[in-house]
């Protein structure tokens, strides 16, 4: 009999079979600490023994809960627990409705000191490049600057632009074959026969610059272009400072995209033109921050 | 924890429809729940398990607001369909209502639970208005006065909350200006004000159980508690998405903010799903300790038990998530033996 059911390894496997596979147990102590034991046979045919302590959540520890209630709380609580059902609910028996009720999946909440907003975020980049060394692809190693980033990402992109010119040899060697090769088969366009999107085409808008600004076009509002700023200029400052002729609708200052340091520009766009011209007079040449401020209309994207 | 979902089904579709949460209360012994939403009903719910009490149905339109006394007797509600509704809460019918000729965007109580005051909006050619009305409390709540105790129009920007000060004399108001003021109730004069509160719209205004401060969110990302008497400024919680609720954790030194980016601005933003977490900060530290996620869309309303052992949030995904506090929450101490008394 043994013998028919060939992948057998052992006979304490045989043993088993013949009885019927164990209900589990499940059993309370006096602590209410609830026991359950499960047997599930998993892939390799072995018995797994699953035990599983857990304190009794379910319905009857909400009983206890509700005794204890009464015990503290008011009359009231448990006068509403007695309630018909009204409205849509007319008639419906006792007990939540799954149509209405479900339990969702355990979240966490984990108190800790610290101002999590000040932590950062993981990049999507950074996410990548985490599972890349998981999965043994090696770093990511910049092709033009060598550096820990994608070449797509290279801060010297523009001044190093190896990988576009027909003379510079392909560094990387094997990886690099592919861009190469494509480049110089491109006919030469005027930027090299580097692929441009065509919201960069002709003119060089920055992309989606039109798009997605929350408020609308920035060219609705009465807008002051702020110069000769200090580096450290933050977008509150400046709220403060023009905050006080009218209501500033937005303000943009002006970064630098890698070190987020400022440029020395920025935009203060008001709700109302007769205070942003106000704001004007008063604070174009003003000392602000040991620097004079230089304060005008910011002109409209195509008259510049 | 493992959060409670509650969501009124829709005898069309299989799935629940999506209707967004505009306000959701706790009772004061924390029993009930009560949630209004965008379309015309208000639920009622037991908070410790889930199961839905009733509905209230009489409204014709998005019930923006509810409020419900201190003896779970008499709910009250404002909605889009231009009247404010007394319900009771036991049995579900409607007792009285008022008509007015714009929504009402906002009631509230009193600490006695004899009067009521509410913000009608501002629209065709109509004034935003502010009007108190006497709750006859004998008999069976049906004899009630149509006319309001007072009333009057706040000049300026429209005002978008409202509530009881510390006596019934006064009214504070948050506006769409991000100016918080109180009002006299009687005359109606502005007392005092804080022009500068917020710098962006008010979503909402919540107060201490003992109404000696008040905290408020708005849509310029920050949250501020305020003295009720002179609107002094007290704290200031700085976040980096537009709040729609703020709501004080009784008992412990936290508040617990909700809110997320508007869903234009969603998909331009993070990768990290829409920051709709609701998020605890330390009261005093006005540091954030701590956050909950759960919700598909932003946070509109956010309600703690006046026990302080649970709390629930309502989410524009049509969602209210009831979540009971572990015993964690009770023993957590984030800043060590550094223990704030309440």
């Amino acid at each position: 009999m043994a013998a028919a059911n060939a992948p057998k390894t052992s006979w304490a496997d045989d043993v088993d079979e013949f009885e019927t596979p164990p209900k589990g147990e499940d059993y309370t102590d006096e602590n209410g600490i609830r026991t359950t034991v499960e047997y599930t046979i998993n892939d390799d045919g072995k018995k797994v023994k699953a035990s599983l302590a857990r304190r009794l959540e379910n319905k009857i520890t909400r009983k206890i809960k509700r005794v204890l209630q009464k015990a503290v709380v008011d009359h009231s609580v448990a006068e509403r627990k007695t309630w018909a059902k009204f409205g849509l609910e007319k008639g419906s028996k006792p007990g939540p409705d799954r149509a209405t009720t479900t339990v969702g999946e355990n979240v966490y909440l984990k108190l800790s000191a610290g101002n999590k907003s000040s932590e950062p975020e993981q990049s999507a980049e950074q996410s990548v490049k985490a599972s890349l060394a998981k999965a043994g692809a090696g770093k990511v190693v910049c092709r033009l600057c060598k550096g820990d980033h994608f070449t797509a990402k290279c801060p010297y992109k523009d001044s190093l632009s190896g990988l576009d010119g027909t003379d510079t040899p392909p560094a990387g060697g094997d990886d690099t074959g592919a861009p190469a090769e494509s480049s110089a088969a491109a006919p030469a366009s005027s930027i090299g026969g580097k692929y441009v999107p065509p919201s960069m085409r002709g003119g060089g808008r920055g992309p989606g610059e039109s798009m997605g600004r929350p408020g609308g076009n920035r060219d609705d509002l009465p807008t002051l272009r702020v110069t000769n700023i200090s580096e450290d200029t933050q977008e509150n400052d400046l709220r403060d400072l023009f905050g006080v002729f009218g209501r500033v609708a937005r303000v943009y200052v002006g970064r630098d995209r890698e070190t987020g340091a400022g440029k020395g520009f920025a935009f203060v766009s008001f709700e109302e033109k007769s205070s942003a011209q106000k704001a004007m007079e008063k604070t174009h040449g003003r000392g602000y921050d040991n620097l004079i401020l230089s304060v005008q209309w910011s002109q409209p994207r195509e008259q510049r | 924890m493992r959060p409670i979902l509650l969501q009124e089904p829709d005898p069309d579709h299989f799935a629940g429809h999506e209707r967004s949460l505009t306000q959701i209360k706790f009772n004061r012994e924390g029993d009930l729940l009560f949630t209004c939403s965008k379309d015309s009903i208000i639920n009622v719910w037991y908070a410790h398990n889930g199961e839905r009490l009733g509905t209230y149905d009489g409204h014709n339109g998005t019930v923006w607001t509810i409020d419900v006394d201190s003896s779970s007797r008499f709910l009250v509600s404002g909605s889009a369909d231009n009247t404010m509704r007394l319900w009771s809460v036991e049995t579900g019918k409607c007792l009285f209502f008022w008509e007015f000729p714009t929504a009402v965007k906002r009631v509230a109580f009193n600490e006695e639970d004899d009067q009521v005051v509410c913000i009608t909006e501002q629209r065709m050619g109509h004034q935003g208005a502010v009007r108190v009305f006497e709750i006859n409390r004998d008999g069976d709540g049906t004899n009630q006065s149509k006319e309001p105790i007072s009333m009057f129009n706040p000049v300026g920007s429209k005002a978008v909350v409202c509530a009881f000060a510390h006596t019934n004399d006064l009214i504070i108001t948050g506006h769409e200006s991000g100016k918080v003021s109180l009002f006299d109730a009687k005359s109606g004069e502005e007392v005092q004000l804080n022009e500068h509160a917020h710098r962006d719209t008010v979503t909402d205004l919540q107060l201490a159980p003992d109404r000696s401060y008040f905290i408020t969110s708005s849509k310029d990302k920050t949250a501020r508690i305020h003295e009720t008497r002179t609107l002094t400024v007290l704290k200031t919680f700085v976040t980096e998405t537009p709040l729609n609720s703020a709501a004080i954790a009784p008992g412990k030194p936290y508040i617990l903010l909700g809110g997320g980016q508007d869903a234009m601005s969603v998909t331009t933003t993070s990768l990290r799903q829409g920051k709709f977490e609701t998020r605890f900060w330390h009261k005093v530290l006005e540091e954030e300790v701590g956050r909950v996620k759960g919700h598909f869309g932003p946070v509109n309303t956010i309600a703690v038990s006046p026990k302080g052992d649970c709390y629930a949030s309502g989410g524009e995904d049509g969602f209210v998530r009831v979540h009971h506090f572990d015993e964690t929450y009770f023993r957590a101490k984030p800043y060590g033996d550094l223990e704030i008394e309440d």
